[in-house]
């Protein structure tokens, strides 16, 4: 991944006031170790150390911040000014009093272990913005409820184990065996998955977890090469066909659960809106508006009105 | 004129090492001249740096002089005690797990990233195998300062105003809530902080104190553990019978618990229990197992699903299949 530029003077600012105190602390530092830490490209880094080595007030003009870059070395002469970070903001304090929490909830962790030394030590941090954590929870819960699968899968991860499954598939109605590798396990909207290379689609793909029926490992051990992470979004193929559905304010909960290209307000009282949505499959959309029932009305592609009454038709034949 | 990078840590370090506050006249005579020459551009530009100082979390102090030939002149400082972050001895896997806490925990803000930069920590080694996709609110740290305070919190929610004491956030199904006691409507109850109208900063703190918490509240019991529970009080549960056939059952037994299975049937199929107190919730659920579920119980429930069925049905041109 690049870096971000830093466009603003205040980002640029901000990330000084972090990075200033941590060379300070070891004194020097490849420029290029600088730049990857702080997540910053060399020529930043460079660029805006040089401007705070001109920085200055009387009577310490130009040798306030003694800093400077040599042959690819980072360089702090005397630590004067910045020695020591920026207090900790709000979001900042809840950011990590949250995200430990969070934590505490993922498979595999120690509650007793580090993380909860250290956020026993965070206190004092979320006691000066006014983030008391004097009760169990903190005031913070997550909720990361997970498919007992999970922490096997995360096992098999850490280890890069092959592992037969077998995998239930909404939209086409079946269940398939597959040979997997678990790269990343990950939660997302209060689902699990796992993303993992695919030996039947030669693929990376993702798994939702509380559809893997079965899991057994095979013993195959596969090398790691890279780091896989969970993947930032669920973006859609553009290739993929789209359904436009108009829906009344009781449907419109689906433009939360599924990605969608447009919601756009209709003219109308009632608060309908019209959307736009990537579709799977043609019986994923059958099942999406026998579950809107009333709520819901098909504009686009014209089959899916017959579509879903034919599944409907099917579904009351289990009522005769 | 100077990079405004420059003319911010200039005034940064100015008002870190001032013994004395300082006026905006001696500031911009010490910073000679990085501000503007006029007194209303002056006054613009140093209010704008003082504010982007501010948002960064800088502790700016104002003082008045109330008397001498200055009354009334405002003068500036930063007090090194209250801009420093004061040093947590964080042991180094201590430091170590909350790296690996930040870096699982995946907001869409670097925010957590600062933060561990503060606290001489980084990011750029960690690759935890398992993450979590954590939605960032900027109404959260402002709630949860709330429930800290004690203090009654009133916001709009949907179009009306409501006044909440807070008594804890709790993040369910990729959405957070704030629990609490409604004022309003003088019970427990809990709010989606993402429909929260306004944002953060619509969001009025009260005084602080002004109700006790429950000792030990946790939020996840003010809230049914199963969405199909919502909206009803125990006492008047409904409970369908639900037949799931034996393509689905497995996952069914996963999803619901061994305890709701009320029978397994010869064929592989399996009678479950299932709460029914949210019929639209209970209605989706049934409704997204297909042809897999059928409902046998109670009556009215059957015939209402039929019926839902039914007018599904009625909508194609298609005559059977």
């Amino acid at each position: 991944m690049s870096p971000n530029r830093l466009r603003t003077a205040e980002e640029r600012l901000q990330r000084l006031l972090v990075m200033l105190p941590w060379l300070m602390e070891v004194g020097e530092a490849p420029l290029a170790e600088v730049a990857r830490r702080f997540d910053m490209t060399e020529a930043d880094v460079e660029k805006n150390l040089e401007l705070v080595a001109m920085c200055g007030l009387p009577p310490f003009v130009d040798e306030m911040i003694d800093v400077f870059v040599d042959e690819g070395i980072v360089y702090v002469g005397v630590p004067r000014l910045f020695t020591r970070p920026l207090r900790l903001t709000s979001p900042e304090a809840f950011a990590l009093l949250a995200a430990g929490r969070a934590a505490m909830e993922l498979p595999g962790a120690d509650r007793g272990g580090p993380l909860g030394r250290g956020l026993v030590r965070l206190e004092a941090a979320l006691d000066q913005v006014g983030l008391e954590t004097s009760d169990v929870t903190a005031g913070v819960v997550f909720d990361l409820d997970r498919p007992p699968l999970s922490d096997d899968l995360v096992e098999l991860t850490a280890q890069g184990a092959e592992a037969t499954i077998s995998y239930y598939s909404p939209d086409r109605d079946e269940l398939t065996t597959r040979i997997i590798v678990p790269r990343h396990v990950f939660v997302d909207g209060g689902r699990w998955y796992v993303v993992a290379d695919d030996a039947r689609s030669g693929a990376r793909r993702t798994f939702r977890i509380d559809r893997i029926e079965q899991l057994s490992p095979t013993g195959r051990r596969v090398p790691i090469e890279e780091y896989v992470a969970a993947p930032t979004g669920f973006f859609v193929d553009a290739d993929v066909p789209r359904a436009v559905l108009r829906l009344a304010p009781a449907a419109q909960w689906i433009a939360e659960e599924y990605p969608v290209d447009s919601v756009r307000p209709l003219d109308d009282p009632a608060g309908w809106v019209e959307v736009r949505l990537p579709v799977t499959s043609e019986r994923w959309l059958s099942r999406l508006l026998i579950r809107l029932g009333p709520a819901a009305v098909p504009v686009e592609p014209s089959t899916a009105t017959d579509e879903a009454a034919s599944l409907a038709r099917r579904m009351l034949a289990g009522y005769d | 004129m100077a990079d405004r990078v420059e003319r911010l840590t200039n005034l940064l370090a100015l008002l870190l090492e001032t013994t004395e506050p300082l006026s905006l006249v001696e500031i911009a005579g010490a910073l000679d001249g990085q501000y503007p020459a006029t007194d209303v551009a002056r006054r613009q530009a140093f209010e704008r740096d003082k504010q982007a100082l501010r948002e960064l979390g800088v502790p700016i102090d104002t003082e008045i002089l109330a008397g001498g030939p200055y009354a009334g002149q405002t003068r500036y400082r930063i007090d090194r005690d209250k801009y420093e972050l004061t040093d947590l001895d964080l042991e180094p896997d201590e430091m170590h797990a909350l790296q690996v806490a930040v870096a699982a925990v995946r907001t869409g803000s670097g925010t957590g990233r600062s933060a561990i930069w503060k606290l001489g920590g980084a990011l750029d080694d960690e690759q935890p195998p398992v993450s979590a996709h954590v939605p960032d609110r900027p109404e959260l740290p402002v709630i949860r300062a709330a429930v800290a305070s004690r203090s009654t919190i009133a916001f709009g929610y949907r179009g009306s105003e409501r006044h909440l004491d807070p008594w804890g956030l709790l993040l369910r199904g990729g959405f957070w809530y704030v629990a609490g006691f409604d004022r309003d409507r003088g019970e427990e109850r809990t709010f989606r902080v993402d429909r929260f109208d306004g944002g953060a900063s619509s969001i009025v703190v009260g005084p602080p104190g002004e109700f006790e918490r429950p000792a030990d509240f946790d939020p996840r019991s003010a809230f049914p553990a199963d969405p199909k529970q919502i909206g009803q009080s125990p006492d008047e549960a409904i409970e369908a019978t639900v037949r799931i056939d034996a393509g689905r059952a497995a996952a069914a037994v996963r999803e619901l618990g061994d305890d709701r299975v009320l029978h397994r049937h010869d064929d592989g199929s399996i009678d479950v229990r299932v709460p029914a107190d949210n019929i639209d919730a209970f209605r989706s659920w049934v409704l997204g197992l297909l042809e897999h579920a059928v409902v046998v119980d109670p009556p009215e429930l059957r015939a209402s699903i039929v019926a839902w069925l039914t007018a599904v049905a009625a909508a194609g041109s298609e005559t059977g299949r």
